[in-house]
């Protein structure tokens, strides 16, 4: 059976736990990372040698980076759903998962991290709110493709919409101020109403 | 014909360029970006709300985000090579090193190379350069544990999974910096700085 290695509250370990559950695959998970540690012992370590999580082993494959574990599992599983067969609606689909990583995560971070996971001492006001204002400028941005889109992917919920799910539950529960982006929110309610996305990420924020 | 919009300096263009001198693609490169200007413009903008570079315009097909770009080519003109390998496996451990040099290696290797590249000597916060450089020889340290093992990060065979990494490994070994000993680090970026579309779209272009 396939192994995922990652607390459940991590927004990378949420993102293989989602397609996991859309597929309806059956695994079995380990906690690593967090409170839980043993993501900087040797025995991890020899799995993923960033020490990050989450990490899949399907067979003899070892694998880790979030974003790949979503597109291996929907391209050996859900070829034609949630990861489109023909190549230009997938690298579409490809260009919006990089995305999250190169444009959207890291400016929610210093958000998320300083009003969730540090005390109020150790808080930085000026950089959670210098982060926020370029995070919202990312969710503009998503907003304008979502007025012609119904999902991220285009028509139809795929992998694409996965990565930035997770990212989208913070943004709405966060005690932060939001600017109005109706074709976002629109997308988020849909993603609200979706049982794995309730099941693994709508958890409260930790 | 392929048209690939962002300039020869920025390591993301450089991903594109140097897949097309290996995949022998033909294409037209046009300047935009950095001193060229043109990508806070309506007319960029429209194809690449981000405002960065590359974008590709594919006989009408708009794609941006270099990696993504990468892949897209690579199934398209080398499906079934070591570029596109059948085995879904073989495909998506290679593709693991691409989305690692995204969210580890490019945020630390980036105040290093514009601390040191693209600002003046008296603006320098040497401070950050030195941390993230030592951030940058940790990421390092893991691709040399890697390659110790396996031929290149993609592998047996040079790959798709090699191309992110490699604009950034380059600058490592040309910048002013203190650099630990990596010798498998050392012997992969060996190989890749043979081959001649590397040179061609890469080691040419310097550092700028």
């Amino acid at each position: 059976m396939l192994q995922l290695k990652g607390r459940v509250n991590s927004s990378n370990v949420m993102k293989a736990l989602w397609v996991l559950d859309e597929i309806g695959l059956e695994y079995d998970r380990e906690d690593v990372g967090g409170q839980f540690g043993k993501n900087t012992e040797t025995p991890y370590l020899a799995l993923n040698p960033n020490g990050r999580i989450p990490t899949i082993v399907d067979g003899d494959l070892v694998l880790w980076e979030s974003n790949s574990i979503v597109r291996y599992l929907a391209s050996k599983h859900s070829m034609g759903k949630l990861c489109p067969s023909d190549p230009g609606a997938r690298a579409r689909c490809e260009m919006w998962m990089d995305w999250q990583l190169t444009e959207l995560v890291q400016n929610m971070v210093p958000v998320f991290h300083g009003l969730i996971r540090k005390s109020a001492e150790e808080r930085n006001t000026r950089e959670i709110e210098a982060a926020r204002d370029t995070w919202s400028q990312k969710w503009a941005i998503l907003n304008k493709h979502l007025k012609r889109n119904e999902y991220v992917g285009g028509a139809n919920f795929t992998m694409a919409d996965i990565p930035i799910g997770p990212i989208a539950y913070r943004w709405y529960e966060l005690p932060i101020e939001r600017e109005e982006y109706p074709d976002l929110y629109r997308w988020y309610k849909k993603l609200c109403d979706r049982s794995a996305f309730k099941k693994h990420i709508m958890t409260g924020l930790s | 014909m392929l048209k690939i919009l962002g300039r020869s300096s920025s390591s993301n263009v450089q991903k594109v360029v140097w897949l097309c001198g290996e995949l022998e693609i033909p294409f037209e490169r046009i300047d935009i970006g950095g001193p060229f200007g043109g990508n806070d413009q309506p007319e960029y903008l429209s194809l690449n709300p981000n405002g960065v570079v590359p974008t590709i315009d594919d006989e009408g097909f708009i794609l941006w985000e270099s990696n993504s770009i990468v892949r897209y080519l690579a199934e398209k003109h080398a499906r079934g090579t070591e570029y596109w390998p059948n085995d879904i496996q073989k495909r998506a451990s290679a593709h693991r090193w691409m989305d690692w040099a995204l969210s580890i290696l490019a945020p630390r290797h980036v105040p290093v190379f514009q601390g040191l590249i693209r600002t003046p000597e008296g603006d320098r916060d040497m401070g950050r350069i030195s941390a993230s450089r030592d951030l940058w020889a940790q990421a390092n340290k893991v691709m040399d544990g890697w390659l110790a093992k396996n031929e290149y990060l993609s592998g047996e065979n040079f790959g798709v999974g090699d191309i992110p990494a490699s604009p950034f490994t380059y600058r490592w070994f040309n910048l002013p910096i203190d650099k630990e000993d990596f010798p498998h680090l050392k012997r992969w970026h060996q190989e890749i700085c043979e081959r001649p579309a590397f040179q061609k779209h890469v080691i040419e272009i310097g550092l700028q």
